[in-house]
């Protein structure tokens, strides 16, 4: 019945359509936290997503839409179209869209070729170099060696400029000023989709007198989105006004109705859902919105609820390099119990049922290419099977189970997470130490820390994981976490390598037969599954919510939220 | 004709007090009960068929995972996880209470203590212990829990010891003041001058006469400390989940909004909460003024006096 009720609210928020646009208004945005970062380059929280979409223009982009097939489909946003790669997929030739400007401070001025070099060039600046830096690094010809001497320029905003101006990435060639070529090492079917990440964003030449992301940087912002910053307050409130430099003829994917945006912090979750549903305020910037609530508004027949599904999945990984139990995490019969014995059905039901996740049996969820349905260690409804779960404990040799520690994140969902875990467990005959963790040690000082699993802290730890980009993005989840190279990787927690693996996923991102990849990255999947390093739990989805006055409300993927660049409103 | 005069005993003169003390009497029934319900927390697991960490998936949550409110198998309804609520607050009176009782007698025991050495022999160690105590009172309770959990990590044993260390200094001071006037006493002299030793002297003839603050004190600590632990429960601090306390259940209540929705999960703690506390400071009033009479006998004429003059 609620099931029925929710559909037919996503339904009729499509209805929104029938009214005419229109501009004008301010758009009130609120948050637990500010926007983090004005610069693209450095590492940013996802939910900045949403502010880099109105601030600055990629290559490629996504459109904002309620079909979740359009919502991943590679669009031109800065180029003219999306080039199909020639020279067996190693080159792509871009055009660039005319009428596209840098709010200069000495007046509009078209965004060049040399503009996208620069761009990419601050990625690997030795002040504060950009996360995503290593995949191109691994694509681009000759990126790796500008960034090689770029690591031992002095990080000063001259030295880098110097560095910068006289260098040159050989693989990215800007023949004239409306063309980019980019030549990759070997064929990537998703180098489009990398092209989507803001860190691409191109760079004007007067960013280069600034340290990324310094005062002076904000002080003196050039957008190329259709706002720009008109004040900003810190840890209080951003205020975005119209770029007076932008033209709507010049972008395809932002029709930019509201005159102002102001994206307000400090504001509690419940204080913020209060707030929308009174018209205070029109969306949510970091908030999630708690499931109880959604349930209760699906309840009152609320129609401003909506999913995305961004590739975002649960996990609990396991601890193979501690020598706690005599190692006893390395014996792949162990950790196949474990996979029998948690009870996924569980933890979908503690999170508002399957509108808002779907058990998930492998690394690659929903919404990602290369996720299918299948089920190595498959129990009843996906509720944990005890009795097989036993038995491969028994023939692994441990008959009376084992003592194991699982920290948990102390915030949002994690202690009931945790405990539904725990307790599908402990049936199975696993002795869980539940370790209540402060949101704030529990990724930085606990585990992305390697010592502390080789220390073995920890046994099991809930984790979670959101591609860098959506849709294409199989690389963006197997290679952080699932290959091991030799030099430790930050999301990687115990150092899990498996050769045959990494050979098929070559292969699959070489290919340009999408189809093929798809096939491909299933093989990657059921092979890392044969010898899990983790529990896979769930494909989540995000659930979205606005204001009354908020119209034309559509989901922009790389921001995980609505697009601010073409809501309107309606007070 | 003269009514029959009886000799009475002092305690039964203080029982009589107590007794006849009704707002007393019925805080007094209400911990005996809950301590009743905390032994038998095991017998109410029993009675309902449902343990205290068990998680009734189907009948205990809705199929999107909301708690279901009171009825005839969950009688204070179920929490976020399918948990029955009454069961869980069987099980958290136990530990609320054990830290209070614990907590209150150990933190009495060292406040006494220390109370009684630095009054009884003043000069330099009075002042050492007098500084002590004012160190103690001002060091941030919180602060220094948050920054002793990260380094040790939660438990029980650290919630008990840290209730302890933050409420001893009270009790310390009280006795202290006593002390001071009491080892002027004659009664005092009159031991030293038969050539009682330090030891016996604090023992055999002023401790006696601390019977009544302590007593009083340490009551009026035992609520304090629920409340404290309570307080850390809720700040993820305190009892390491699944085991109940009634700190964590609201702390649990107040996570994602549920509140807004199972307003069972924060009524029921909350009410056991105050009237736990509320209880054991009635409780403790009423034990003061069955053990000095006289602060009754003041305490009634000023109520006298507060009601004529709001009446005039």
């Amino acid at each position: 019945m609620a099931l029925a009720g929710l559909t037919l609210a996503l339904m009729s928020s499509a209805g929104a359509f029938a009214q005419d646009a229109q501009t004008g208004g301010t758009l009130r945005v609120l948050g637990t936290a500010e926007v983090d970062r004005f610069d693209t380059v450095p590492p940013a929280t996802a939910d900045t997503g949403s502010f880099f979409r109105a601030t600055t223009r990629q290559l490629i982009n996504f459109a904002a839409s309620t079909d979740p097939d359009e919502q991943i489909a590679p669009q031109a946003d800065l180029a003219d179209s999306v080039p199909v790669p020639t020279d067996e997929g190693l080159t792509y030739t871009f055009k660039l869209r005319q009428g596209a400007n840098w709010d200069a401070p000495d007046g509009a001025r078209q965004i060049v070729a040399g503009d996208v070099e620069r761009g990419f060039m601050r990625l690997c600046n030795p002040f504060i170099p950009a996360p995503a830096v290593s995949y191109f690094e691994d694509l681009i010809v000759g990126f790796a060696d500008f960034c090689a001497g770029f690591a031992g320029v002095e990080p000063t905003a001259e030295a880098m400029k110097a560095y910068i101006e006289a260098g040159a990435v050989a693989g990215i060639e800007t023949p004239s000023d409306d063309t980019v070529i980019f030549r990759l090492k070997y064929a990537a079917n998703d180098f489009i989709y990398l092209l989507t990440l803001p860190v691409t964003t191109p760079a004007p030449v007067e960013v280069l007198d600034y340290l990324p992301d310094s005062p002076e940087y904000r002080e003196n912002y050039i957008s190329n989105g259709p706002y720009t910053i008109e004040a900003y307050v810190p840890d209080t409130q951003v205020t975005l006004t119209r770029n007076p430099a932008w033209q709507a003829e010049s972008d395809p994917l932002r029709k930019a109705y509201v005159d102002k945006i102001e994206v307000i912090a400090g504001v509690q979750p419940d204080a913020a859902m209060q707030q929308l549903q009174s018209g205070d305020g029109d969306m949510l910037y970091d908030i999630n919105v708690p499931p109880v609530t959604v349930q209760m508004l699906t309840m009152q027949g609320d129609d401003k609820i909506s999913t995305l599904a961004e590739g975002s999945s649960r996990m609990i990984w396991i601890n193979t390099v501690s020598e706690n139990n005599d190692g006893a995490l390395r014996n792949p019969l162990v950790r196949q119990a474990l996979n029998y014995a948690v009870n996924k059905a569980a933890i979908v039901q503690q999170l508002g049922g399957p509108e808002f996740a779907t058990p998930l049996n492998g690394i690659f969820p929903l919404g990602i290419l290369g996720h299918h349905d299948f089920a190595p260690y498959p129990t009843p409804d996906n509720q944990g099977d005890v009795a097989k779960a036993r038995e491969l404990l028994a023939e692994a040799g441990y008959p009376d189970g084992l003592s194991l520690k699982m920290p948990f994140r102390n915030a949002g969902n994690g202690a009931a997470e945790a405990q539904v875990l725990q307790a599908s467990l402990e049936e199975a005959g696993f002795k869980i130490e539940l370790v209540p963790t402060p949101p704030s040690d529990f990724y930085p000082r606990l585990i992305t820390n390697f010592d502390n699993a080789l220390n073995g802290v920890w046994d099991l730890v809930p984790s979670g994981w959101s591609p860098d980009w959506p849709g294409g993005a199989a690389r963006s989840i197997f290679q952080p976490q699932y290959s091991y190279d030799g030099t430790h990787g930050t999301f990687n927690f115990s150092d899990y390598n498996n050769d045959a693996a990494n050979e098929v996923a070559a292969k699959a991102l070489a290919t340009s037969d999408l189809a093929e990849a798809a096939k491909l990255w299933n093989e990657v999947d059921e092979i890392v599954m044969a010898d899990p390093p983790t529990v896979p739990l769930i494909s989540q989805t995000t659930v979205l919510y606005h204001g009354a006055g908020v119209q034309n409300f559509l989901p922009y993927a790389a921001g995980g939220n609505g697009d601010w660049t073409n809501v309107w409103l309606s007070r | 004709m003269n009514p029959e005069i009886k000799q009475r005993g002092s305690l039964e003169l203080t029982l009589r007090r107590l007794l006849s003390d009704r707002a007393g009497l019925v805080s007094m029934v209400f911990i005996i009960a809950l301590v009743v319900a905390a032994v038998g927390a095991d017998g109410i697991a029993a009675l309902t068929g449902h343990s205290a960490t068990a998680q009734f998936l189907a009948t205990g949550l809705t199929p999107t995972g909301l708690p279901v409110p009171p009825s005839g198998e969950f009688l204070f309804g179920t929490d976020q996880l399918g948990r029955d609520v009454l069961v869980r607050l069987a099980h958290g009176a136990r530990i609320s209470l054990a830290i209070g009782v614990v907590a209150s007698l150990l933190a009495a025991i060292i406040g006494v203590t220390v109370g009684l050495v630095a009054g009884y022999f003043g000069g330099w160690i009075d002042v050492v212990l007098g500084r002590l105590m004012d160190l103690v009172m001002s060091i941030p309770v919180l602060l220094c829990m948050l920054s002793l959990v990260a380094v040790f990590g939660p438990s029980m044993t650290l919630s008990l010891i840290v209730i302890v260390f933050f409420s001893w200094t009270t009790m310390g001071r009280v006795i202290r003041g006593q002390v001071l006037s009491l080892r002027e006493r004659e009664f005092v002299l009159a031991s030293r001058s038969m050539g009682a030793g330090h030891l016996s002297i604090m023992f055999t003839d002023i401790l006696p006469n601390l019977g009544a603050p302590i007593i009083i004190y340490t009551t009026m600590m035992v609520p304090t400390s629920i409340i404290f632990e309570a307080t850390l429960s809720f700040l993820g601090l305190g009892i390491v989940p699944p085991a109940p306390s009634w700190g964590g259940m609201l702390a649990e209540a107040a996570n994602n909004s549920i509140y807004m929705f199972a307003w069972w999960l924060v009524l029921f703690p909350g009410l056991a909460l105050l009237f736990t506390t509320l209880s054991f400071n009635i409780l403790g009033d009423a034990l003061r003024d069955a053990l000095d009479p006289a602060s009754m006998r003041n305490k009634v004429q000023k109520k006298k006096k507060q009601s004529a003059g709001a009446a005039s």
